[in-house]
């Protein structure tokens, strides 16, 4: 298995890493909230947000270069979809590229857009660094998150890594035959593995759906855990929510 | 000795018609430790399975502990009969080894505490304490086909069936499979391939060849019949 394992700081003794996971979750999900409702061109309360994360990075101790690798795919794909932005929203021009006009209101809705996805991302970075996949899906079920979906997240985490196996193996062994050589032919074995793959995951899912009857599940996946709230934890918890309100109410008043 | 099994002039055919078992009758005492033996195809897995409940036979019946095996009994059938399927990832499917093994109890009432202390202490007893907490993943093959026999130990069977239990195990791991058998006092229904690993364990044979049981007696005796092992396709 060559899967690279996101959660790596999961077992690092930290003040993160000792909040409950539902802790973890709400904190991440309420400093999103805030970074994404923040007026365009809050600029300060935006730095006050990312020097929030940057100590919990540090309290974490999730090395920096980890941070900005892991945070560069999704922030990424934020600028792809919001490039549009410098040359769709009409005002002044500010620099002119071809046929294409960046224009000053687009360059501060385009930046706004992608320093309120940077301090949305950064808390969810922190998050899949530091918990690992059991722990998230207890405090979805400590949150209340309907049964069906944190099973569903459970079987599929669980499936992902074997159907990736499966996949490695198939391809692996196609290529030991040589299979593959050219564009067209890549593809045409990428076709013919997914495939492959689909099918034994399906009989793979008959099976496991016997297994699980085998051993007397009767259509309610039971749950073993409840994840515990402790004082300090909830003390924790309510102070990093009171600085995201603050942050918020600030920039909208100030 | 009380019957753990009982097979009756049991029959299955698939739904396309294929006959997979044919007349197969046959009893497993308490506490008797049984091989079952057979080329691939021969339908051990069938057979397994119906033990289970997890098929019913086309004509005659299976018993379990003195219950007929059908809608009513089923759920208290399966918690006498644990089953170890062949790929240890069909049966491994939680996100953490503890809520694998504490799947079975809690499906049968049990408490979280009672489910989790049982499956702490059944993980104790296999030397998987340490990987309570780890995902099927991230533990070796060995260590998976444990946790796989974990997963039924813990409901405490009267019958354990294993299907293919050594399939992939290097040496070490098919002796400490053998060892954690030959403990073992419920009944023990072992299908598999592998010779060495079932004269360790088991006294008893039955040879399935294309679905019909043609074997049932000592295991020492079948294996010291090199004619009747060529003949059943079980000679190496």
């Amino acid at each position: 298995m060559s899967f690279h394992h996101l959660d790596q700081f999961a077992h690092t003794a930290s003040p993160v890493t000792r909040m409950p996971p539902a802790g973890r979750i709400v904190g991440t999900v309420g400093l999103a909230l805030v970074a994404a409702t923040l007026p365009a061109g809050a600029w300060l309360p935006l730095g006050v947000l990312v020097a929030l994360s940057c100590t919990l990075f540090a309290l974490a101790r999730v090395p920096p270069d980890v941070a900005l690798v892991r945070l560069a795919w999704p922030l990424g794909v934020v600028l792809i979809a919001s490039a549009t932005l410098l040359v769709m929203v009409p005002g002044p021009a500010l620099v002119r590229l071809g046929p294409l006009t960046v224009t000053a209101p687009g360059a501060d809705r385009f930046a706004t857009v992608m320093a309120r996805a940077m301090v949305a991302l950064l808390p969810a970075v922190l998050l899949v660094s530091t918990t690992s996949f059991p722990e998230l899906l207890h405090g979805l079920r400590a949150l209340r998150v309907p049964g069906a979906v944190a099973t569903a997240l459970g079987l599929a985490y669980r499936f992902l890594y074997l159907t990736l196996d499966e996949l490695e193996r198939l391809q692996r062994a196609a290529r030991s035959r040589n299979a593959g050589h050219g564009a067209a032919r890549r593809r045409h074995l990428l076709v013919a593995v997914t495939a492959a793959t689909l099918g034994r995951s399906l009989a793979r899912g008959e099976r496991t759906h016997d297994a699980m009857l085998a051993r007397g599940f009767a259509g309610t996946l039971p749950l073993l855990h409840v994840s515990p709230w402790t004082p300090q934890a909830a003390i924790e918890l309510a102070m990093l929510l009171t600085v995201a309100a603050a942050v918020a109410v600030q920039a909208r008043v100030g | 000795m009380t019957a753990v099994v009982e097979l009756r002039d049991v029959a299955y055919a698939y739904p396309d018609g294929t006959a997979a078992l044919v007349h197969a009758t046959c009893t497993i005492g308490a506490g008797e430790r049984v091989a079952l033996l057979g080329p691939t195809g021969a339908g051990k897995s069938t057979l397994l399975q119906l033990l289970n409940g997890l098929l019913r036979p086309t004509t005659g019946s299976v018993t379990i502990c003195g219950l007929p095996v059908d809608d009513a009994t089923v759920a208290e059938v399966r918690r006498r009969v644990g089953l170890v399927f062949q790929d240890p990832d069909d049966q491994l499917f939680l996100p953490t080894l503890l809520e694998d093994v504490a799947f079975g109890p809690l499906n049968a009432g049990a408490t979280r505490e009672d489910a989790a202390a049982r499956a702490h202490a059944v993980l104790d007893a296999l030397g998987l304490a340490r990987a309570h907490d780890r995902a099927a993943h991230h533990l070796s093959g060995g260590e998976r086909r444990l946790a796989a026999l974990a997963t039924v130990l813990v409901s405490e069977p009267d019958l354990l069936v294993l299907d293919e239990p050594s399939g992939d195990l290097d040496a070490r791991s098919r002796r400490r499979l053998r060892d954690i058998l030959q403990e073992r006092r419920e009944a023990v229904l072992v299908a598999t391939h592998d010779l060495d690993l079932v004269r360790g364990v088991c006294h008893r044979a039955l040879v399935l060849v294309g679905g019909t049981l043609v074997y049932d007696g000592p295991l020492e005796t079948l294996l010291g019949d090199r004619d009747q092992l060529e003949r059943f396709g079980l000679a190496a």
